[in-house]
């Protein structure tokens, strides 16, 4: 019997869709490790011969309190001291992992620590040969700099990343010509602070904008040149491609009136076909490689959450982003004709990791053992 | 008239049709196969850097040596490298010296750029007038982007259509176009915007266009986008244009139940076919009075955005 442990927060939709994936493959119901437990850094206790999957923590109070120490939970900052503890959270599994006989680690720590740190990340794609877009290199301290460092390359728009966000949390889409100034971000800026909003804003007063970035850039700030992304029906469009086991299985068009095409900032998704049809049949064989390739960065990672932007021509493709834990996209199933068609991200992973775990002879290609009924829309 | 093509999508044009011919897009290098290439009259060409190319010129260059352009109707040009930075008067320029080359032109959109390449308020365009200079045959003029946008003013023989896509219409513009003298333009759209973009027109700017003295072909008006609308729709009740108009639209502003009022208790708009108010602030209530006194009109009242007085937007801006 294939062991099961997640490392996650109890009750979070990514562990129980990842549980219920498991009993549809006839595997016992996960173990838990509350991120809590590993954050306070009290004993971690895993079963002998357990594979253990490593979860994001999500959106527990409790461990982001844990991670970026206490405070108002929608305040932006704080990315720093979050990546510091979690991957000294990551590197206690590790060793939990190490000192249980027979487990695995179904996960790479220093992949995670690089996903989760957008400078490192970006330079291990450009060096790959993914297509990225260009960034500015070295660390870019305040907003004067940031100014100074566009002006330098002829930059007039850029998206300055905090290094170590997720959900383009204090994600900025700025630019600057003829005496303009502006900035697109779902940040809120109010009263000296910056918070996480559900409404993606624009600050066109200059004194604004620099506070916003001053504000970001203590945690550490990747800045890549915009890269103008194609639109369908008026809406700026992205994808999030997720990648089980080497292979781009799942594939959400994100669509968006804004630069941000994040679902929970409005995005909603998109056309997938109309998106195909548009990139042609070579066109899409090259994004769907790009997300492969990105992912190929990461290889002892299962899955990786890919984003791919396309060009507004058409043409050309860049990666955005890769996700250590970017594969909760609930009721969508595989691309049609793909290993995962009719399976959803979390039974795509659980088959590879049966395929490449599971006792005895070769189970690549598994089905769910029982049929689960899938709510909502499946087969889209 | 085929109001079809005309909509507030502030779209890059990339694909689809323009002016009733498929958009393909123009070879701008020597990669490019010109075998596979459409008849020139067959096609609406579409032109421009990107925002990695940067150099509208030399592309422009290769258009124009590759495909026989004499026989070219429809052009789109896009972007020109830096279009936040740099104006349009270099691609003025450049049309209007090459316009031997295109005696057959007469349609052409300046500025298609959807708002990740460039957004509206962010396009420097520049004296687009040049262009009715140099192609008098020209029908059809659209231009988006009013941030340099200048027009002062001509004299057209046979332009037709005239739109101006804008998150702010200088009012230098509004007069210009005003006075001008444009005795086929049939089709007449300007979206006014915003002050803060620009936007600086106000009702008087636009009593030469509301006459109708030199617009004796208009057929319709749209004054749209504007965050005065409901003045503007009050300025066009009495306005002597309208009783030539078959179309007339007050679309993407912040009109609200005034306007509203102001249009139902001026002259009789019975004889219009089209009234496009979409996006709106009107109560239900007053809805349904327009629906029910313009019975008779196409009446276009979609996008009810509620009558808050304190929260009213135009459809397009930035």
């Amino acid at each position: 019997m294939t062991l099961l442990t997640v490392v996650g927060t109890p009750g979070e939709r990514r562990v129980t869709m990842f549980a219920r994936a498991c009993v549809s493959y006839g595997l016992r119901e996960p173990r838990i490790v509350p991120w809590s437990t590993v954050l306070r850094g009290q004993d971690i206790r895993l079963e002998p011969g357990t594979l253990v999957r490593i979860e994001s923590p999500g959106e527990d109070a409790e461990a982001d309190a844990l991670l970026r120490g206490p405070g108002e939970p929608a305040r932006t900052g704080g990315g720093a001291a979050w990546h510091t503890a979690f991957t000294a959270g990551v590197e206690r599994v590790r060793r939990a992992v190490e000192r249980t006989p027979g487990a695995t680690l179904l996960a790479d720590p220093g992949e995670i620590a690089v996903m989760f740190d957008k400078r490192l990340c970006h330079a291990r794609l450009s060096a790959a040969g993914v297509p990225v877009p260009p960034a500015l290199s070295g660390p870019v301290g305040g907003y004067a700099e940031l100014r100074e460092r566009m002006a330098e390359t002829g930059w007039n728009r850029v998206f300055v990343k905090p290094a170590h966000g997720s959900s383009a949390s204090g994600v900025v889409a700025l630019q600057a010509a003829a005496g303009r100034v502006k900035a697109v971000t779902s940040a809120e800026l109010t009263g000296g602070g910056l918070y996480n909003s559900l409404r993606v804003r624009s600050y066109e007063n200059e004194r604004d904008v620099a506070a916003i970035v001053d504000l970001l850039a203590p945690d550490g700030l990747h800045v890549e040149r915009w890269f103008p992304k194609a639109s369908v029906g008026g809406r700026t469009i992205d994808l999030r491609v997720v990648v089980v086991g080497g292979t781009p299985t799942h594939a959400v068009v994100r669509a968006s009136r804004t630069p941000m095409t994040n679902l929970h900032l409005g995005g909603e998704r998109g056309d997938l076909g109309a998106v195909v049809a548009g990139l042609g049949p070579e066109g899409w064989a090259k994004g769907l490689d790009a997300c492969a390739r990105a992912a190929a960065c990461f290889p002892g990672s299962l899955s990786a959450g890919v984003d791919l932007m396309i060009g507004v021509d058409w043409h050309g493709v860049a990666i955005a982003e890769v996700n250590a834990f970017g594969d909760l996209l609930p009721r969508l199933t595989g691309l049609p004709g793909g290993a995962a068609e009719g399976l959803d991200t979390y039974e795509a992973q659980v088959a590879a990791i049966l395929g490449r775990h599971a006792p005895g002879p070769g189970a690549a290609g598994l089905r769910p053992a029982v049929p689960v009924p899938v709510g909502g829309g499946s087969g889209g | 008239m085929d109001y079809a093509e005309f909509d507030d999508a502030v779209d890059a044009l990339r694909d689809g049709v323009y002016a009733g011919l498929p958009i393909v897009h123009a070879p701008e290098s020597d990669d490019e196969d010109p075998q596979g290439l459409p008849a020139p009259e067959a096609a609406a060409w579409r032109i421009g850097a990107d925002w990695d190319e940067g150099d509208f010129e030399s592309g422009f260059r290769h258009f124009v040596g590759t495909v026989d352009t004499t026989k070219v109707s429809a052009l789109i040009v896009g972007g020109w490298g830096e279009p936040y930075e740099d104006d349009s008067s270099k691609v003025v320029g450049l049309l209007t010296e090459h316009a031997d080359r295109f005696p057959a032109l007469r349609s052409l959109f300046l500025g298609a750029m959807s708002c990740e390449e460039c957004e509206i308020s962010w396009i420097q365009q520049s004296d687009v007038t040049p262009l009715l200079a140099a192609f008098p045959l020209l029908e059809r003029l659209e231009v988006r982007g009013g941030e340099g946008l200048l027009f002062p003013l001509v004299r057209h023989d046979n332009l037709r259509v005239l739109r101006c896509e804008t998150g702010g219409l200088p009012a230098s513009v509004v007069r210009g176009i005003g006075d001008s003298d444009l005795p086929a333009l049939e089709y007449l759209e300007l979206w006014l915007g915003v002050s803060n973009y620009g936007g600086d027109a106000t009702v008087a700017d636009l009593e030469a266009i509301l006459s109708g003295e030199r617009l004796p072909a208009l057929r319709h008006l749209g004054l749209q986008d504007s965050e005065i609308q409901d003045e503007v729709a009050a300025a066009v009740a009495s306005a002597p244009v309208v009783a030539r108009l078959e179309s007339l639209s007050l679309s993407m502003g912040a009109l609200g139940d005034e306007g509203a009022e102001a249009l139902l208790s001026g002259q009789p708009l019975t004889h219009l076919k089209r009234l496009d108010l979409h996006h709106h602030h009107l109560t239900d209530s007053m809805v349904d009075r327009v629906g029910a006194v313009l019975a008779g009109v196409k009446v276009d009242l979609s996008g009810q955005l509620g009558p808050d007085d304190e929260w009213r937007y135009v459809a397009v801006t930035e």
